[in-house]
């Protein structure tokens, strides 16, 4: 069997060639048809994310038409450009590379953001219609099972996946500390920036539902707040609807502080001290840091957050060698598990061959004996299977242990020349 | 009483000691500490400790508070109980790296007096003793929750004020939380221990076990400080709803008065609570026992 792996991702190649490779839900399973027309004992799956289009094929050795120039015929045919225009951009991996490199994907190791979980939700959909289709064979639900296995280690026994990486998941973390719920806190935004907008989305996933948006130009402030059903608020009045707010995103281009701390300590007096999460993230700032040390009043600027974000991607990073180590475990695992499938038909020739002579020595054996009672020649026929079971044995374990250490082809090799079999009838991909 | 009744509470106190190690572990390096043990260890020492209070009772034939190391068994096992009600009904992450290690310290403490004998009067009322000290003890036992609830929202705020986004913040519940919960264990603790005073009158009054200038008994006049404290506290946090750190401090302030009412009085030598009593004494109490 030979695994071959053809795609790009977001370090080889930029958004322009991804998109025009990328394979919408509808055509993977058109794309996977027509592949396996082309290639009709193969075994396929497309994985197409933002991040990467990947097209994992196997196939037995000896198909001399299914190399990699073939597979990027097939992607230039289906997509409908030239060939040369992603040449470059694609990495070709084959048998172990290729295995490893599924693994790796899997596991969020070949992420953009290391230890991300959709990457194996998207490998899970993948492998998902390519059985629907029918693509997929033995060797890829060992292939593609033992890789979300490997995903799911990783993310359990490593920190791979663990503390926030974006400066919203980071600030909605902290409101979650301060906050416990979120359906009747109001969230006020100063300054509609694209930031501010991915913080509250953030929040608005915690449950917030109150919105009030702020805006130098009024226009702007109104389309955000009814984009999440929120109040518009004019800038001059931002005061007063101040100690209203439990939450307040700030990203304003002001070049001087919006907010002073005789504003919040007035607020925090109309709310009876009830906590006030306040989130500046404007460079220059828009909120007097002296207004951190106000009672009850949590104040965080950009680089609080920046902070948060760089410890906690410093530490996924430095999980990868240990997740790497279990990813190769995994494989390992897996190719142990390829070498025993290249011993399987050799084993199952093997014994029917000594069962074989052992059929003929009775068939010659039982006009011998005479009337010899049905129990009795039972008792033979036992006896005989039962030695050639034992005979069996030390070959079969020997196989299975030879074939885990990456000795499966010798040894098959070694039991043809030794009994003289799988020479006429031999099915297995090495053995023709 | 006798020493041996000591040696299965070194063994409930050790079982707390590590539940508390456990659960700091696990607050500290989530990694480090199985789940299983955090959950196993404290179930091992309450039952533990629920079997012995029960052998207790069945030694004294009354509810074990007939002496200091009796009194202690016994609050500790109501906070523990109360705990495990909080923990049931909310689920609060790391209570218990706070509680444990609180427990045990009771624990080692009343060990540590050994066999130094506080005895309380032996010829106490059944009735009124349980009407005056089940509330009070499961009052003081609540109030023991707010009052390392309020422990864990001091930690917290910290935490949220110096920006340490380290594992102690995300194994904290939010300030939010916490500051409900100090406001429900309050709200459970103040009536019980309203109930345990009013029957305290009404003991003194009908017996007169503490003499005619019983309001002078060092243990009334604290235990009626802690009710105003916690009166005032509950008339702040009703009236201006008071929020944070304020209500916090205070509530540690009214925790050291329950401690110094529950344990410290002893020190003044007064009828309440427990004496000094020698091995002879114990001997006739226990001889009019049998």
């Amino acid at each position: 069997m030979n695994i071959l792996v053809v795609g790009l991702n977001h370090k080889s190649a930029s958004v322009e060639i991804r998109e025009q490779l990328a394979f919408s839900p509808s055509r993977v399973t058109e794309a996977l048809d027509r592949f396996r027309r082309c290639f009709p004992s193969s075994e396929v799956v497309i994985l197409s994310t933002c991040n990467r289009v990947e097209l994992y094929a196997c196939s037995p050795k000896t198909s001399s038409e299914f190399t990699e120039e073939a597979i990027f015929d097939f992607l230039a045919g289906f997509h409908g450009i030239e060939k040369a225009r992603f040449r470059e951009n694609m990495y070709v991996y084959q048998d172990l590379a290729a295995v490893n490199h599924l693994f790796f994907v899997a596991s969020s190791l070949d992420s953009m953001v290391l230890g991300e979980s959709q990457i194996v939700g998207q490998v899970k959909e993948a492998y998902a219609t390519a059985c629907s289709q029918g693509a997929t064979g033995k060797v890829f639900h060992q292939l593609f099972q033992q890789a979300l296995n490997a995903a799911k280690e990783v993310h359990t026994h490593s920190k791979i996946a663990q503390g926030k990486v974006s400066i919203s998941s980071v600030a909605a973390e902290f409101a979650e500390k301060i906050f416990q719920d979120f359906s009747d806190k109001t969230v006020f935004i100063i300054g509609a920036g694209e930031m501010a907008e991915l913080v509250l989305k953030s929040l608005v996933e915690q449950g917030v539902r109150a919105v009030m948006v702020s805006n130098r130009s009024y226009d702007r402030a109104v389309a955000l707040a009814n984009e999440y059903g929120g109040k518009a608020v004019r800038f001059d009045s931002l005061e007063e609807e101040l100690a209203r707010a439990d939450i307040v995103i700030s990203s304003t281009a002001a070049p001087h502080y919006v907010l002073h701390p005789e504003h919040i300590k007035g607020a925090m007096q109309r709310r009876k001290g009830t906590p006030m999460f306040l989130i500046d993230i404007a460079v220059p700032r828009d909120i007097n840091p002296e207004v951190g040390k106000i009672e009850n009043v949590y104040l965080y600027n950009i680089d609080d957050l920046q902070g948060v974000v760089s410890q906690n991607v410093g530490e996924r990073t430095r999980e990868v060698e240990k997740c790497r180590a279990m990813v190769e475990e995994e494989v390992e695992e897996f190719m142990a598990w390829m070498e025993e499938m290249k011993i399987v038909p050799a084993i199952a020739r093997l014994r029917h061959h000594f069962h074989h002579v052992g059929k003929e020595e009775l068939e010659r054996l039982r006009p011998k004996l005479g009337n010899l009672s049905e129990e009795s020649w039972q008792e033979v026929v036992y006896t005989m299977e039962r030695t050639l079971n034992k005979l069996l044995h030390r070959p079969l374990e020997v196989g299975k242990e030879e074939a885990k250490n990456g000795g499966g082809y010798r040894y098959v090799e070694t039991i043809k020349k030794l009994f003289g079999i799988g020479h006429h009838q031999d099915s297995s991909p090495e053995n023709r | 009483m006798e020493i041996s009744a000591y040696s299965p509470f070194w063994l409930i106190v050790v079982f707390y000691l590590l539940s508390g190690i456990w659960e700091v572990g696990r607050l500290l390096r989530p990694q480090g500490f199985s789940k299983q043990w955090a959950d196993r260890l404290p179930f091992v020492a309450f039952g533990l400790h629920s079997l012995f209070l029960l052998y207790l009772a069945s030694r004294v034939e009354n509810i074990p508070v007939t002496n200091l190391f009796e009194s202690v068994v016994f609050l500790t096992w109501c906070v523990v109980a109360v705990f495990n009600g909080v923990e049931y009904l909310y689920g609060v992450p790391s209570l218990g790296a706070f509680l444990f290690p609180l427990v045990t310290v009771l624990g080692f403490w009343v060990l540590s007096l050994g066999d130094n004998l506080l005895s309380a009067p032996s010829n106490l009322s059944k009735f009124w003793l349980i009407a005056h000290t089940i509330p009070l003890f499961m009052g003081y036992a609540a109030l023991t929750l707010t009052f390392v609830l309020s422990l864990m929202y001091l930690t917290q705020q910290r935490q949220l004020k110096h920006k340490f986004f380290g594992p102690l913040l995300l194994g904290l519940p939010s300030l939010e939380s916490l500051d409900r919960l100090m406001w429900k264990t309050l709200s459970f603790g103040f009536p019980l221990l309203t109930l345990g005073l009013v029957f305290g009158i009404f003991w003194v009054k009908y017996s007169n076990i503490l003499g005619p200038q019983w309001y002078m008994d060092p243990k009334v006049v604290m235990g009626t400080v802690t009710w105003l404290v916690y009166a005032a506290l509950l008339h702040l946090r009703i009236g201006v709803t008071m929020h944070g750190s304020r209500v916090a401090l205070l509530n540690i302030a009214g925790f050291t008065l329950v401690l110094f009412t529950f344990l410290g009085t002893f020190f003044l030598g007064a009828q309440h609570g427990y004496k000094k009593v020698s091995k002879e004494d114990t001997m006739i109490i226990k001889g009019i026992k049998e």
